[in-house]
């Protein structure tokens, strides 16, 4: 019992920083982003590059991580997003291919097996009796604290504020002031980031593999879809429920466990299709 | 130099043309009203100033042409705007929505935010509700504010009486009165409703189908017999 809790606790706080930078997209863009996934990959293969095979250190490569999803982010904007002018459909295709061409782009360059993350911090603890690695205790806590980070930085600073000003009256922004192009950027922009960063984490715990991106986007969609637009408190709640339903799945049926976040899925928008917190709120 | 110089400006959605050719000016600590009906062109006016449209000719702020420029811009260069229908930012308290007005005038925040809560004291009361639980007037108060908030040197205000009872366009008109009296404050708002029109502002144009149709100040358009036709059916 206390083990499913804790483990559930650790899985959820990492779910919602997967989902968070797809959250944010969606809310402010009212597209889905399905090369999100993407962006974890590359944080993932940009970390391993940076910190195993030039064996610079860790906290560089996480660097690198965020980095390289913040560029990766803001190339999809300008190059595939702006230029189709937000049309969910086609921005969700586009988006889709972009992601199989990008496997296949690095499949290329670091090729098909998978590469084991050495931990990025070492060890074990016990808590409350039940053991965990280090680097899951501190995956969980630093997606805790960027979340935190995030919140406050929404709320109370001025280019967090116009960002929720965007998704929610793009003319009210723009006689406020606000260039909306330019909070687009930067929205896509830490977006990336966020996602590189849980990308890094992401590999840690499981693996590192061109397919990859698959698994973290399915729960990033879930997240929206279930939560309704992101607010960065629909996305820890319904996080908190993916995660400690996988938690429990796993511990009864292993076999399933990635299957009933899609069963969610597909159930939540067949009985309620605008999710169980549906509002425009960030 | 006017303060504020429309000069020949027509103004175009696609390839219809909402204005054709308007030119009146505004001169500082003035309130002027454009005046027309449904469909006239008077949101199309401000936001053409606003830089939200797609125009020809010249709107010039102390000779400084504001066509081709950004609204970031327009914004920074003191031109403040409540829109039609306040396009507030719904799940955002008032408080940062006023915070939101601010942006780009962020020395002036603490100074405007004072003013603004001494203006409308209820945004100060309800600082934290959320703005899509507002009556109308309400957010048209926070509408105004949230202009405020930008610093403006010229005012926008886009119908500020649509749907409001007749106490709460008494109340609005008297802080339009005030800020322009107080603060200098040049104005500029468009109307339906003439009477309101008429009590406030020095200089009056009547817009007709994207024309402009006769310009004068209230007490002349009262004396235009055709006019009074028209908009008074008198
Ligand atoms: N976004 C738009 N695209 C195409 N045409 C538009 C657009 N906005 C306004 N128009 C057209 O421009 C003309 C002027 O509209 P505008 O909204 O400026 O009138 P208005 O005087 O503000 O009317 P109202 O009193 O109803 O607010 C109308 O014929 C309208 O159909
Ligand atoms: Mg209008």
């Amino acid at each position: 019992m206390i083990q499913i809790l804790i483990q559930g606790l650790l899985l959820s706080g990492l779910y919602a920083l997967i989902a968070i930078g797809f959250t944010l997209i969606f809310s402010v863009g009212r597209v889905l982003n399905l090369a999100y996934g993407v962006n974890l990959m590359l944080g993932g293969y940009a970390y391993f590059w940076v910190s195993q095979t030039l064996g610079m250190p860790k906290l560089v490569g996480v660097a690198a991580g965020a980095g390289i999803g913040i560029l990766f982010g803001i190339a999809i904007h300008r190059l595939i997003v702006k230029p189709l002018k937000s049309d969910p459909v086609p921005v969700e295709i586009a988006t889709l291919i972009l992601a199989v061409v990008m496997q296949a782009g690095v499949v290329l360059i670091f090729g098909d097996a998978s590469k084991i993350l050495l931990p990025i911090v070492e060890g074990n603890w016990r808590v409350a009796g039940v053991s965990v690695t280090a680097n899951r205790l501190a995956a969980a806590l630093i997606s805790w604290v960027i979340l935190i980070g995030l919140y406050f930085f929404i709320r109370k600073t001025h280019v967090g504020r116009a960002i929720s000003a965007v998704s929610m009256d793009v003319k009210g922004a723009a006689l406020s002031g606000i260039n909306p192009d330019r909070i687009n950027t930067i929205t896509w922009g830490l977006s990336g980031a966020l996602g590189g960063l849980a990308g890094v984490f992401f590999a840690s715990v499981t693996q590192l593999y061109a397919g990859m991106w698959v698994a973290p986007l399915i729960i990033a969609v879930a997240v929206v879809i279930v939560g309704g637009i992101g607010s960065i408190w629909g996305t820890l709640i319904v996080a908190h429920i993916i995660g400690f339903m996988e938690v429990i799945t796993a511990s009864f049926m292993p076999e399933i466990r990635g299957v009933v976040t899609m069963l969610l899925i597909i159930g939540v928008l067949v009985m309620m299709p605008k999710g169980l917190f549906g509002r425009g709120e960030l | 130099m006017a303060f504020l110089e429309i000069d020949n400006l027509s103004a175009f959605y696609g390839r219809a043309q909402s204005l054709h050719d308007v030119s009146f000016d505004v001169a500082q600590g003035e309130i002027v009203a454009v005046i027309g009906t449904n469909g006239a062109g008077k949101s199309t006016l401000m936001d053409s100033i606003i830089g939200m449209v797609k125009n020809t000719g010249a709107i010039r702020l102390e000779g400084a042409d504001l066509v081709g420029r950004g609204s970031a811009e327009i914004v920074r260069m003191g031109v403040g705007y409540a829109p039609e229908r306040a396009h507030l930012f719904p799940f955002m308290a008032i408080e940062d929505n006023l915070l939101v007005g601010g942006y780009t005038a962020r020395d002036d925040i603490g100074r405007n935010l004072a003013h603004v809560h001494e203006l409308f004291p209820v945004l100060k009361e309800r600082a934290t509700q959320e703005t899509s639980t507002l009556s109308g007037g309400e957010r048209q108060m926070v509408s105004v504010g949230r202009a405020l908030m930008t610093s403006p040197r010229l005012l926008l205000v886009d119908e500020p009486t649509i749907g409001l009872s007749p106490k709460v366009c008494t109340e609005i008109a008297a802080t339009l009165r005030r800020l322009n009296q107080e603060d200098g404050l040049t104005i500029l708002i468009t109307e339906q409703n003439i009477n309101f029109a008429m009590s406030l502002a020095t200089h009056v144009h009547v817009l007709e189908t994207g024309h402009l149709r006769v310009s004068g100040t209230p007490e002349e358009l009262m004396a235009d017999d055709e006019l009074n036709k028209a908009y008074f059916g008198t």
